[in-house]
């Protein structure tokens, strides 16, 4: 029996500003099950096309779909209601929010008591309130950040800064999650565990796809790779493939000589 | 932690929850609530009336601070919606002899409605060009009221004369509903801090692109802050007006909505009901005690905001000196 596999899928995508193409055409299909890397030099459009996937920009031209439903003309918001989240290359946690409570806006989507249990202590309001923590703290704990719950985020070095923004996407149990530099300013202890953890997540039924720099991690953890250069796909393919590729060792990887 | 040991919080914990802030700063409001709701039977009417007026001038504060809070956006045009919810208790008393325990709910209702239908066109607007925008209500509102006489009372106004409840001397009514009130908005303000909303619009307030990745579109951030403001100010212009016993057009001019701003900087856009005691005393019970200064008023007025400014700058500096030397001599 063949089983369709669901996947988040760019067809043709195409991006410019002005006059500077920043996505030429792109296909590109991240399956569920997989983690998908997206590696390139600075300026490849990695980012760009997180931000057409997830809403933030809308391409030119091009189609993107998730599982079959077109997402083109969606918001982000609206994306995300549809399970399908991001973190950011710059680490984007509000400062009046403790640790806890920024990973608890990760699940509020999934959540729906409306205005009168937000001012008055409903029982509804209570058990809401109570699931959020309970589902934050065990984001947190997946990640190794419970005992930093109840600080607020400029208490914490960046890495652990980065480490919290993860959980905030992962504590929704997103259908995908698309993770920009997860591994920025992590140590190699802090980047170990990351990686044990998203080899963990993927074992679900879940699209990830990671924009990264650090070739051992996307190596050690990614099912295919793409690889980007001005806005084009230079290759996919597993991360064999991708290591052995001559124009891939050329543009981004560097040979052993160099 | 399980869903239990959250569900059941000691009840330590949960004064401080409700409360806000740490446990002594809870305990201190409780007290704080407590000596307020005594009050009236140590001091005499015309404190009553002062302190009626500044609890509903610290709700205007707590409007405008909220906005500052969860938007990031400052007004100078807060005395707008303050106007809607004075006028709505007025012309009900007046016109209809209705009593403030059914207009309190429609003035509520008409400033949320109010600042949401001012948010929806100004949604893209922030900074100095939204404040400059309130101030657009803010010019307008004495002469609307003064040309919608025949249900204002222009210039001369209205009396607002119905009590809440037969029976009590209006003096205590005046003074207990603006304190109720106020220590209700106090607990909403509160809840919606730990809510679901009031985190994802924190987080709207610093990362928009952040808080949209997770389902919460920033004009709607935007709109709502503006329309929860706007019902908070509603209801200090309520409590205004049946505190005051009187509603007319010069209780709402520009220069309204500027203290109300002024309240809610030197409470230190705080959310709690010291803070915005803090700001409302400013409002009415500072240039009360400076009246007898004659044309030194302004003077000191101004160097009361500063000295308080100051002070609510440096004091955290201050309490790092003396938990150093405390540090220091153990």
């Amino acid at each position: 029996m063949n089983v369709a596999v669901k996947a988040l899928k760019g067809e043709e995508i195409s991006l410019s500003f002005g006059g500077i193409k920043v996505l030429q055409g792109l296909d590109v299909e991240f399956r569920a099950g997989e983690i998908t890397g997206l590696i390139g030099p600075n300026g490849a459009g990695k980012t760009s096309l997180f931000n057409c996937l997830t809403g933030a920009y809308s391409p030119q031209s091009g189609s993107i779909t998730y599982a079959g439903d077109v997402l083109d003309g969606l918001s982000p918001a609206a994306r995300a209601t549809k399970g399908i989240v991001r973190s950011f290359q710059h680490v984007a946690l509000s400062p009046d929010l403790t640790v806890l409570e920024n990973v608890m806006v990760g699940v509020a989507r999934n959540f729906h008591a409306g205005w009168v249990h937000a001012f008055l202590p409903t029982l509804r309001a209570r058990n809401e309130q109570a699931a959020m923590r309970a589902s934050a703290m065990d984001a947190l704990q997946e990640l190794g950040l419970a005992k930093v719950a109840d600080k607020f985020p400029t208490e914490l070095p960046p890495g652990m800064q980065r480490l919290v923004e993860i959980a905030r996407a992962i504590v929704g149990k997103p259908d995908v999650l698309l993770l920009d530099e997860p591994a920025a300013g992590l140590n190699n202890s802090e980047t170990r565990d990351l990686m044990r953890s998203l080899k963990n997540l993927a074992a679900t039924d879940l699209v990830m796809v990671v924009v990264e720099h650090d070739m051992d991690l996307v190596m050690s953890i990614c099912d295919r790779i793409y690889v980007l250069n001005f806005g084009e796909i230079v290759a996919c393919g597993s991360p064999q493939q991708v290591r052995n590729n001559d124009d891939v060792v050329r543009i981004y990887l560097g040979s052993d000589d160099d | 932690m399980s869903d239990q040991n959250i569900a059941f919080e000691s009840p330590a914990t949960k004064l401080q929850q409700i409360l806000g802030g740490n446990l002594t700063s809870g305990m201190l409001t409780f007290g704080l609530v407590v000596v307020l709701c005594v009050l009236p039977l140590f001091v005499g009417g015309s404190w009553m009336f002062s302190l009626g007026i500044c609890f509903a001038n610290s709700i205007g504060v707590l409007a405008v601070s909220t906005l500052v809070r969860y938007g990031g956006e400052v007004s100078i045009g807060h005395g707008f919606f303050a106007a809607i919810g004075a006028y709505s208790v007025a012309v009900l008393d007046t016109r209809y002899g209705l009593s403030i325990l059914v207009s309190l709910p429609l003035a509520l209702t008409l400033g949320v409605a109010s600042g949401v239908l001012f948010a929806w066109p100004s949604r893209k607007l922030s900074g100095i060009y939204l404040a400059v925008s309130t101030m657009a209500l803010a010019l307008a509102v004495p002469e609307m009221i003064n040309n919608a006489d025949g249900l204002t009372g222009g210039y001369e106004g209205l009396y607002v004369s119905q009590p809440a409840i037969a029976g009590i001397k209006m003096s205590f009514q005046r003074y207990y509903a603006a304190l109720i009130v106020l220590i209700a908005v106090v607990y909403a303000l509160a809840r919606l801090r730990q809510s679901r909303q009031g985190l994802t619009l924190l987080l709207s307030k610093a990362h928009p692109a952040a808080a949209d990745a997770f389902g919460t579109r920033k004009d709607w951030a935007r709109i709502v802050v503006m329309g929860i403001s706007g019902g908070i100010a509603a209801l200090c212009g309520a409590m205004l007006g049946f505190a005051g016993s009187t509603v007319s057009p010069s209780g709402f001019t520009l220069w309204a909505s500027i203290f109300l701003l002024v309240g809610s900087v030197v409470s230190f856009y705080g959310l709690t009901l010291v803070r915005a005691l803090v700001g409302g005393a400013f409002l009415t019970l500072i240039p009360q005690f400076l009246s007898a200064s004659g044309a030194w008023i302004p003077v000191l007025y101004g160097l009361a905001l500063l000295g308080v400014i100051l002070f609510g700058h440096y004091l955290p500096r201050i309490k790092d000196r003396i938990a150093e030397r405390k540090g220091g001599l153990t």
